[in-house]
């Protein structure tokens, strides 16, 4: 007897050594374990350990004889009342006969008997705080006697039990702040990196992960436009139609949460919003809105399917979302933002085209009309040529080809105008900077004829490729060659000669360089000429030289300017060689 | 002296296309046609003989055809000018029509356009050419005059009588009267009326003179 109560003392102490050590992940496992060696060893039938969770729905973890049937929860009032308020007071309940129980437990006695339990000890789990559980073992093929030494060495196995499901408690509702923390600050990331293009998927990525995390079904963001309606919005499994949820949108963009556990509990101006709730089987939800900058700029919701949520979990959840909100707030006012200086800066570019154009179109006017007079000559020349007695159909062929051929060099004009003056958005391609450079000076060809400026090409053969906007590129070289040729006009002295030159820059960059040989720029100007509406010319905008910049700026290429040693100037950009490792 | 060879037309224009297609129009509508890339390669042509006219671009680079008919005229070289243009600017268009040419035409120009100003301009010319070489035969006829009988043409031009040029010269009036016939005869001159017209074209004056 004395062998045996010591290999119990033994298997104890093994017990409660091993749980210290085990990873929160692995605790449920090792109770259970723990739990068939002291049934087996005990004799009884047997062990159940139910965790109380806030909200009242436990978590059992239990070790059985093979063949038992599932037993129910002494925690529950209304099968053991008496039980119940024992445990509740940190008594423990023991008895080897049902008969033992006390008058008072007649309710509990039936429903052991129900249960066919001969004999039973019930332990409270406490860790100093509030209770975490009972732990439980039953005997039901026959009756069984608790020694009080072995209720008490089974107290000391209920402390050990306690204090590991309480290590396991905070370390999990640690690891879940951490991972809230994680994804908290990696949404950030992304969000801050985020360029306008890209900020559908993004949230749509970013969506899901919450969704994710916080184990709902559901996840939406909704923009709000300036005016106040609706400009967007972003959903999982595309149910957000916020023109179905009036009464929500309008409390979201008052600024109000909007949070509810069940669709009874809606007042009645929300019926709309109710029915549809309904169609689209949604129960709990929770919509914060979105604050930026003092003005609601949109709305986060989250809601769960089927399930019903647990009411307790919405303090942590509230906050998360609180926490969540000012990220995707972040976004959409960056997004807004980034989006107005976009939009800005092709109205910038758009501007300077058109203003270039006006200077070039006398120019290119002449460029249209060269086919078109070639055009008619040779038409009336042919309708000439057919009406003669004997037909020359040599030369009439000769001249219907000469028509085609002049036909195409206006179409050609035309598309180039066409390219010139189209106010889009950028298209990043791989780009050949010659072929750019070629395509300008052929466009400003006859406006450099007619200033009698000799302009040559100084390409750099076999130039690796730039990312880059074909139109804004030539905009680049074309406002520079412009500027090139202003700066060439009478009363300047000497020959009139402007160069373009490409050439590599390292390995990593390519340049390109405009030199004149005008009269060079100012010392006093030199820092400011690529600023917008800061000009020298008495009819210039002063746009030209800044729409360069943030064209460039935009490629993420260097700009420079500076006076040639003989005279004139060169301005120079350098744009990177597109990276083919890049994805 | 006619020639039964086709009018001649000049064609200065820096586009290929354009150049090659009105030369083309031209030589089918009869005329002999010569074609220039530019305006100094033009310049370089030896001035043509028979009637003549040039289709000149504005526009061009290097020397344009505004500076090419200046040239021309300071040049003293006989030249009808059709000017055709892509762009129309009025002080180009003025300077353009004071210095004599026919036509200013806008890009593109139709056939019947552009064949009626060269009609115009061709007209022109011959009528120069026409002017011009009465005058070089007029001029011949002077050359034959000696020294006194081209005073005595500049004072019978001036409707003196013989006597009073004979008072001015220190001559006799029978004198005066035989140069007079030799004026007369080898100016072929059929009256005085007709004397006074050939002095006035080829401007003769005598140094000198005295006028009333």
């Amino acid at each position: 007897m004395l062998k045996e109560r010591l290999r119990f003392e033994t298997l104890l102490s093994e017990l409660s050594a091993g749980l210290i050590h085990v990873p929160a992940g692995s605790i449920d496992a090792a109770l259970e374990r723990a739990l068939q060696q002291v049934v087996t060893f005990l004799g009884v039938d047997r062990g159940t350990v139910d965790v109380e969770q806030e909200g009242g729905r436990g978590v059992r973890i239990a070790w059985a004889l093979p063949g038992l049937g599932e037993s129910p929860h002494v925690m529950d009032a209304e099968q053991f009342p008496w039980t119940a308020k024992q445990l509740g007071r940190g008594d423990i309940v023991c008895f080897s006969q049902v008969d033992e129980l006390p008058a008072e437990a007649a309710t509990d006695r039936t429903s052991y008997e129900r249960m066919a339990t001969h004999s039973k000890v019930a332990l409270p789990l406490s860790a100093g705080g509030p209770m975490l559980g009972v732990l439980s073992f039953g005997s039901v093929r026959s009756p069984r006697a608790w020694p009080a030494e072995l209720v008490e060495r089974l107290r000391l196995l209920s402390e050990a039990f306690a204090s590991t499901l309480e290590r396991k408690r905070v370390e999990l509702s640690l690891a879940e702040r951490l991972r809230f923390e994680k994804l908290l600050s990696s949404l950030s990331t992304t969000f801050s990196h985020l360029s306008a293009g890209d900020f559908n998927r993004e949230v749509q990525h970013a969506l899901h992960r919450v969704v994710d995390f916080l184990g709902v079904a559901r996840g939406s963001l909704i923009e709000f436009s300036r005016d106040g309606g609706t400009a967007h919005s972003w959903a999982i499994e595309e149910w957000m139609d916020v023109g179905e949820f009036p009464w929500m949108t309008a409390r979201l963009q008052h600024g109000d949460v909007v949070s509810f556990s069940a669709l009874e509990t809606l007042p009645d101006e929300a019926a709309v919003d109710r029915q549809s709730y309904r169609a689209h089987r949604v129960k709990p939800q929770m919509a914060m809105p979105l604050m930026a900058g003092g003005t609601v700029v949109g709305g986060l919701v989250f809601s769960t399917g089927e399930a019903e949520r647990p009411q307790s979990d919405e303090l942590v959840l509230m906050q998360q979302l609180h926490l969540l909100g000012e990220v995707f707030a972040n976004a959409l006012s960056r997004k807004q933002g980034e989006l107005e200086t976009q939009r800005l800066r092709q109205e910038l570019t758009h501007i300077g085209r058109v203003s270039a154009m006006g200077e070039l179109t006398a120019s290119l006017a002449h460029e249209l009309k060269q086919p078109l007079s070639a055009i008619l000559y040779n038409a009336e020349t042919a309708q000439d040529l057919l009406a003669a007695d004997a037909v020359d159909l040599e030369a009439v062929r000769e001249i219907l080809s000469d028509i085609v051929a002049d036909d195409k060099r206006a179409t050609a004009v035309i598309e180039r105008l066409r390219i010139l003056i189209k106010k889009g958005d950028l298209e990043f391609a791989p780009l050949d900077v010659n072929e750019i450079v070629g395509e300008v000076a052929w466009l400003v060809k006859s406006d450099v004829l007619i200033r009698n400026v000799s302009m040559s090409l100084e390409l750099a053969p076999d130039l690796p490729s730039v990312l880059g906007d074909r139109v804004q590129l030539q905009q680049v070289v074309l406002n520079l060659v412009q500027n090139g040729l202003e700066a060439l006009r009478p009363p300047s002295a000497g020959p009139r000669t402007l160069v373009i030159r490409t050439a590599r820059d390292g390995a990593a960059a390519v340049t390109v360089a405009v030199q004149d040989s005008g009269t060079g720029i100012d010392e006093k100007d030199m820092e400011r000429i690529f600023e917008p509406l800061y000009t020298t010319k008495a009819d210039g905008l002063g746009m030209g030289l800044a729409i360069v910049r943030t064209i460039v700026d935009a490629h993420d290429g260097r700009l420079r300017a500076a006076n040639n040693e003989h005279g004139g100037a060169t301005v120079h950009f350098t744009l990177p060689v597109e990276r083919k490792d890049a994805c | 002296m006619l020639t039964t060879a086709a009018p001649l037309v000049f064609v200065v224009d820096d586009n290929p296309s354009v150049r090659t297609s009105l030369g083309r129009l031209l030589a089918a509508a009869g005329y002999a046609v010569e074609l220039f890339e530019s305006a100094r390669e033009f310049l370089a042509r030896e001035p043509a003989e028979g009637p003549c006219c040039v289709v000149l671009d504005v526009r061009m680079p290097g020397l344009t055809g505004i500076e090419l008919q200046e040239a021309l005229v300071t040049a003293g070289r006989r030249m009808s000018i059709v000017f055709v243009t892509g762009h129309v600017d009025v002080p180009t268009s003025v300077k353009a029509m004071r210095d004599g040419a026919v036509d200013l035409l806008m890009k593109p120009v139709a056939r019947e356009e552009i064949l009626a100003s060269i009609a115009r301009a061709l007209a022109r010319d011959t009528e120069s050419l026409r002017r011009h070489s009465r005058i070089a035969a007029i001029r011949q006829r002077v050359e034959t005059l000696t020294p006194r009988e081209i005073q005595v043409f500049a004072l019978v031009v001036t409707g003196r009588l013989n006597k009073q040029i004979g008072t001015e010269l220190g001559v006799g009036e029978k004198t005066i009267k035989v140069h007079r016939a030799r004026v007369m005869d080898k100016m072929q001159a059929g009256s005085l009326a007709e004397l006074v017209r050939l002095a006035d074209a080829v401007g003769v004056v005598v140094p000198g003179s005295v006028t009333s």
